[in-house]
């Protein structure tokens, strides 16, 4: 398992902190890839957050009400080492099956 | 020492020349902000900013030309084409160019360019993400080609690659990608040697890259039929130490060549010759070589059938056994 901490990104041009609205996951749950982790809201706009990995979210940084500045931790995920890339999948490590046996000629 | 993926691996190596030459430079598609497609630049980004860690176009050739002009200006780029199938669009820039400097300079003007490029099949990609491109690199005098097989090899080679005064070719096997292993941060890795990985007797299995993961487990599977496989990992290409190669093939006198790209002109033709030229008279049987097809790379669905298995190795080695 590795730690993978989500910062808070760019989420519109030259906005330099959003506040937490709410949040839709607590620490300990299981989420999946793109599944919302809550909402916070900008000085333009509401933002959902999807979440960008799949994993254990171990530490929610901030609380609702509270400022998190752009850059500044969000979300500190527990994730699997094994992610796959965005093209394919991770292969299998199942011991591979064969069929052909070997003899020794001895002569 | 930590277990890592080859991903992390290659993370730290890449982390560790960042951080002790401010020459180096990470560059290519998603590399920054994403981190990379495989996350092997995860991080790197926010530790190192923009300016040292950064994204391109969708341009391979001008990743490369870029690299080209940044190591003429004293730089030490570490480049990314993110799929084996899009480093074509960027060969003009590699032979012409890339290639060729040191000799058009007469050897002024040498450049410090690292490619690396995830390679190799096994993971069900969609066209052009399932090649083996290493024979086109290897076939153009003025490169070197580096294929490590896993993460202590991937550490260790990259680091090395980076630090070569000349442009290296990595050359990463994206199936072994997430392979775990002890990774020695302190070992300092050389190009241009390979590594018995496994001893045997019976007969040599040559490999690099994902397949070397493979030789071993048919080595694994020929010990339970009594036979003792030897699995040698070339680990470079270019240079390539036939002297370890043809050292081993003298003891157990007979050889198998493993790849994953094309038979013909494959670079298992290489090793087939050097062995010929260097050992013909130690040879018990002719070097066979277990490869790919000669077809383009199939879908996803039949890749299993394309990239040698265990079965399509041992039968080589009971040709070879039998001669």
């Amino acid at each position: 398992m590795t730690e993978f901490v989500f910062r808070l990104p760019d989420l519109a041009e030259g906005l330099e902190d959003a506040e937490i609205v709410e949040w839709r996951v607590k620490e300990g749950d299981r989420v999946e890839l793109n599944q919302l982790l809550g909402e916070v809201q900008t000085s333009k706009a509401a933002v959902e957050i999807p979440s960008p990995r799949r994993g254990l979210v171990k530490t929610l940084h901030a609380l609702p009400g509270d400022l998190v500045r752009v850059g500044e931790p969000l979300v500190t995920f527990e994730v699997e080492d094994s992610q796959p890339g965005v093209v394919g999948r991770v292969p299998q490590e199942a011991k591979p099956a064969r069929r052909v046996h070997l003899r020794i000629r001895r002569d | 020492m930590a277990q890592l993926t080859l991903v992390q691996a290659l993370n730290q190596a890449l982390r560790h020349e960042l951080r002790e030459d401010p020459r180096t430079l990470v560059f290519g598609e998603d590399v920054g902000r994403l981190g990379g497609v495989f996350r092997v630049t995860d991080g790197l980004q926010e530790e190192f900013g923009e300016r040292r860690v950064f994204d391109t176009p969708l341009a391979e050739s001008a990743i490369v030309g870029s690299a080209i002009g940044l190591a003429l200006a004293g730089w030490r780029p570490v480049c990314e084409i993110q799929f084996d199938g899009f480093s074509y669009p960027a060969l003009d820039q590699v032979i012409t160019n890339l290639a060729k400097y040191r000799g058009r300079t007469r050897g002024r003007a040498a450049l410090p360019v690292t490619i690396r490029i995830p390679s190799g099949g096994g993971i069900g990609g969609p066209e052009h993400h399932g090649e083996s491109p290493e024979t086109y690199y290897a076939h153009t005098a003025g490169l070197k080609v580096v294929a490590p097989s896993g993460p202590a090899e991937g550490y260790q080679l990259l680091r090395a690659a980076i630090r070569d005064p000349d442009p290296v070719i990595f050359l990463e096997p994206k199936s072994r990608y997430w392979t775990k292993e002890e990774v020695d941060a302190a070992a300092a890795g050389r190009l241009g040697q390979a590594r018995i990985v496994r001893e045997g007797t019976h007969a040599t299995l040559i490999a690099w890259g994902a397949m070397t993961a493979r030789c071993l487990q048919a080595a694994e599977a020929a010990a339970e039929d009594g036979v003792e496989l030897e699995v040698v990992d070339c680990r470079s290409l270019v240079p390539l130490d036939v002297d370890t190669l043809s050292a081993s093939v003298r003891k157990t006198g007979r050889a198998v060549v493993v790849h994953e790209a094309p038979l013909t002109a494959g670079f298992g033709a290489e090793i087939s010759a050097r062995l010929m030229e260097t050992i013909f008279r130690d040879l018990k049987a002719p070097v066979l070589r277990v490869t790919g097809y000669d077809i383009p790379y199939p879908a996803a669905a039949v890749e299993a059938a394309y990239l040698p298995d265990l079965d399509r190795i041992l039968t080589a080695v009971q040709k070879v056994l039998d001669y």
